[in-house]
């Protein structure tokens, strides 16, 4: 399997199974206002993996986001991470959408990231909450819910500082030396679920890549192997590659979302051309 | 489905043995002679031999026990208590209804936690009562109501509908006024109320391709007879509109064939309490 | 279901509106909605569809699995109805928020399709007693403005018509064990037969009238109302009350007169439009939830 794979690697002149190059991303599509009850909603969908964002509020605490923050005086943010049962590539099906240990964490996860961006000081005793629903998945799936979630916030008008843009970059395979010199030897992004399931380490990075050139800050790193190690020597390749993938995603999104505001905007605003 | 841990539920797939019997030789037998009699010799509209009593919990508020033919039900309820979970204030109260048969009340063995029948059942009986109950007496609380069928004979979520509405006024919860249910089934174009377990099993299973009518199921009707209301109407099989029409009737007059049963066992049990305090305060003299 | 606040005044309203067979969004009592109506739009499942009705938004995604049937029905496969709803619809559903609304619609749906007048489950069957195969309807809600109902079954009944079930070319016992070959080809599929699904129809009561396909508003103006599955030929496979209001057996029979002759034109105008969306063959495009 893993010859075969390295073989085809080769035969496909370092293109990757779909056809793409290492830096490459999959096809972004976006559409914002989806939904016409929710405050702001997203859908996004790269290649296949494809997810629905809700945000609704702020507006005053209740549930148990509102106990758990009772002496919280400054702005919570409450996530749902959960994956319809449907979601699956293969013809396995979920059992249950949420609840799960997996679910749980990367709620947890999405709301560090949401954290990072939501200027929360502006909203003080009040709550937003951020619903993320998986409706397909195809590798990259937690990277491309904080991206529809960013795009959702955006639509809810809720005043964010930058961008908060997940990229997911994998070694595919981490443990053969021979392929140094290879484009693919630093890693490919936008992992798809096959290559995510290979024998090398998959690297989810969520980048602020608009605040500051070199991007570290409020940096969410997510590192995930098929029971691999990764050597040390190889991160700092393999991070660059993930954060060169987020400003590539950023560049996309931005650019749709500002087209998404010519289009829907009031003609008081058209006329004025912000955009360039 | 949480699988309860603490009780031994036995292994984990068991069939029971029944299925091996030849069932269908006695069935298709019953099935042909349906339409022309019933098997314990009613009439189709004919009730089975009822019998009602209050007051059977000593530890509940309000209590009732109701037999009809083999089917037998007790009904608890429960005082008010303030609704769980709850962050807001809701203007109206709730009922909570629990139905549960037995695990010796069928023929085949039931577990301690409800299936999904019990929990469906459950709904069904929360709809009956809730129109009967005065909700807006008891803001922001919560009454329970407890059905336990003793013994499966047929009928048990109608006879359960009945027993809780006893129950309820034993338990002084105010309300608009009883709540009578009868269970009806047709099995091609005739229909049959107060249905027995054997005659439930008929109804719920569709006839054959070949007979002429198509038309089979179950009707569980509740009703408020001093107000000529319908509380509840639920139906599962399949038939046309024309079967519908004389059936609602027949049930609808069946119901208020009941309440009188019903009455007469809530004045016993007010005389009895109105004795009691005559001793009482003879004794205190 | 979202609760929406509406005083006194406004429910006068609508009403009034009811009564005079004009509704406040310019409908007549037995008029519904427009439609959207997507089937196929999801590759990973064997079936799948998506409606918009108003502002209710339901996706429905089937997989078909190979399973062992019950022991007291060996000829018969198994259909199984799962309802999510998604936190995307109202954050009264974060968590197990929306459960019982889930299990209200389950039950309502099994309801209405357990009749073999609705659906042969014999034809799921692989190998009696042994292997069958296993239907699971997913139904995802992610928004709802009136009617989920009506909604769910109609997406339901699309998503099952689009449904492809792998061929079983061989199915034969080796040494007491199920052994089954499926064909090679993936586009030779068996398709369920659609003809006889049910759809939901719900009846508001709405003052002394009944309207259909009710807005959320409406919705909330009424106390009780009237679930029922009819097939297409106008048997009714399930009859379900919801709300705590009682009725009058004279208004329970006048809305199954209505129920019966919606139901009838409901089923044939899904019917319709499905095979509609057939004829434009494999290659048309799919909007999904970029539209």
């Amino acid at each position: 399997m893993l010859e075969g794979d390295q073989d085809q690697e080769e035969d496909q002149g370092g293109l990757r199974n779909d056809g793409r190059r290492a830096a490459e991303l999959r096809k972004i599509r976006v559409r914002m206002g989806v939904f016409g009850q929710a405050d702001g909603s997203a859908y996004l969908e790269q290649g296949n993996t494809k997810i629905l964002v809700a945000v609704y509020g702020p507006h005053q605490p209740r549930g148990s986001a509102a106990r758990a923050g009772g002496k919280n005086v400054g702005g919570i943010i409450n996530c749902q991470y959960s994956t319809a049962v449907f979601s699956f590539s293969a013809g396995e099906r979920k059992r249950r959408p949420r609840g799960d240990r997996k679910s749980i964490e990367k709620s947890l996860q999405l709301r560090r990231a949401m954290e990072s961006i939501i200027q929360l000081d502006l909203y003080p005793r009040s709550q937003i909450d951020v619903f993320v629903e998986v409706l397909q998945i195809d590798g990259s799936e937690y990277c491309v819910a904080v991206n529809a979630a960013t795009l959702a916030l955006i639509d809810a008008g809720i005043p964010i500082k930058d961008y908060a843009i997940g990229c997911t970059a994998s070694l595919i395979d981490s443990t053969s030396k021979n392929d140094e010199d290879s484009s693919h030897a630093a890693g490919v992004v936008d992992a798809t679920y096959m290559e995510e399931c290979s024998p090398g380490a998959t690297l989810s990075i969520i980048a602020l890549p608009g605040s500051s050139n070199d991007a570290t800050k409020g940096l969410v790193v997510v590192a995930q192997g098929a029971g691999q190690r990764l050597h040390l020597s190889r991160l700092e390749a393999l991070r660059n590659r993930a954060l060169c993938g987020c400003r590539d995603i950023r560049n996309i999104l931005d650019r749709a979302v500002r087209q998404h505001l010519t289009v829907h905007s009031q003609p008081s605003f058209s006329t004025l051309h912000v955009i360039d | 489905m949480p699988v309860d841990q603490r009780r031994i539920n036995g292994p984990e797939v068991t069939i029971p043995y029944n299925i091996y019997f030849d069932s269908n030789a006695k069935q298709t037998e019953t099935r042909k002679t349906l339409p022309k009699k019933r098997t314990d010799g009613r009439d189709s509209t004919e009730l089975r031999k009822i019998f009602v009593k209050t007051g059977i919990v000593s530890q509940a508020k309000g209590s009732a026990y109701i037999e009809m033919g083999k089917t037998k039900v007790v009904c608890s309820v429960f005082d008010p208590r303030e609704i769980p979970n709850k962050t807001g204030y809701s203007l109206q109260g709730e009922l909570f209804c629990e139905f549960k048969f037995s695990p010796f009340s069928c023929l085949k063995r039931k577990i301690h936690q409800q299936d999904s029948e019990e929990k469906e059942y459950s709904i069904i009986l929360q709809r009956a009562l809730e129109s009967a109950v005065c909700r807006h007496e008891f803001p922001n609380f919560q009454v329970d109501v407890y059905a336990l069928v003793l013994d499966n004979g047929g009928s048990s979520l109608a006879a359960a509908i009945m027993a809780s509405s006893l129950a309820l006024s034993d338990a002084s919860v105010p309300m608009f006024g009883l709540v009578t249910a009868v269970t009806a089934g047709i099995y091609q174009d005739r229909f049959y109320l107060d249905l027995t377990e054997e005659e439930e099993v008929i109804c719920s299973k569709a006839p054959d391709e070949s007979t002429s009518s198509r038309n089979y199921g179950i009707v569980i009707q509740a009703n408020l007879p001093q107000h000529g209301q319908i509380s509840e109407f639920f139906h599962v099989g399949s038939m046309d509109l024309a079967n519908m029409k004389p059936t609602v009737e027949a049930i609808t007059t069946a119901c208020k064939e009941l309440c009188p049963v019903m009455q007469q066992c809530l004045v016993k049990s007010v005389l009895k309490a109105l004795k009691r305090k005559e001793n009482m305060e003879k004794e205190d003299q | 279901m979202a609760d929406i606040p509406l005083s006194l005044a406004e429910k006068t309203f609508i009403l009034h509106g009811v009564d005079a067979n004009f509704r406040n969004d310019g409908r007549i009592r037995n008029e519904y909605r427009a439609m959207e109506l997507e089937t196929k739009l999801m590759p990973q499942t064997n079936g799948s569809a998506r409606i918009r009705l108003g502002n209710t938004d339901v996706l429905v995604g089937v997989k078909v699995e190979v399973d062992t049937p019950f022991p007291d029905n060996p000829f018969e496969g198994k259909l199984e109805f799962f309802v999510d709803c998604s936190a995307n619809a109202t954050p009264a559903f974060e968590g197990k928020g929306g459960d019982s609304l889930a299990t209200e619609i389950s039950n309502t749906l099994a309801l209405a399709y357990q009749s073999p007048h609705a659906i042969n489950l014999k034809t799921l069957s692989i190998l009696p007693h042994q292997q069958c195969w296993k239907i699971y309807v997913d139904i995802l809600i992610l928004q709802c403005g009136g009617n989920l109902f009506d909604a769910v079954s109609i997406a339901v009944k699309a998503a099952l018509y689009s449904t492809e079930i792998p061929k079983v070319t061989a199915a034969t016992l080796d040494g007491g064990k199920p052994d089954i070959q499926l064909s090679d080809d993936p586009y030779d599929c068996i398709k369920l037969d659609a003809k006889n699904f049910p759809v939901l129809v719900t009846l508001c009561k709405i003052g002394d009238n009944c309207v259909v396909d009710p807005s959320s508003e409406e919705e909330t103006c009424s106390s009780a109302s009237i679930v029922l599955s009819t097939l297409p030929d106008g048997r009714f496979t399930s009859v379900v009350k919801m709300g705590h209001g009682s009725l009058q057996p004279t208004t329970l029979i006048k809305t199954l007169e209505i129920g019966k002759l919606v139901g009838i034109k409901l089923n044939a105008s899904v019917m319709e439009s499905l095979k509609k969306e057939d004829a434009l063959g494999t290659n048309r495009p799919i909007f999904g939830f970029l539209r």
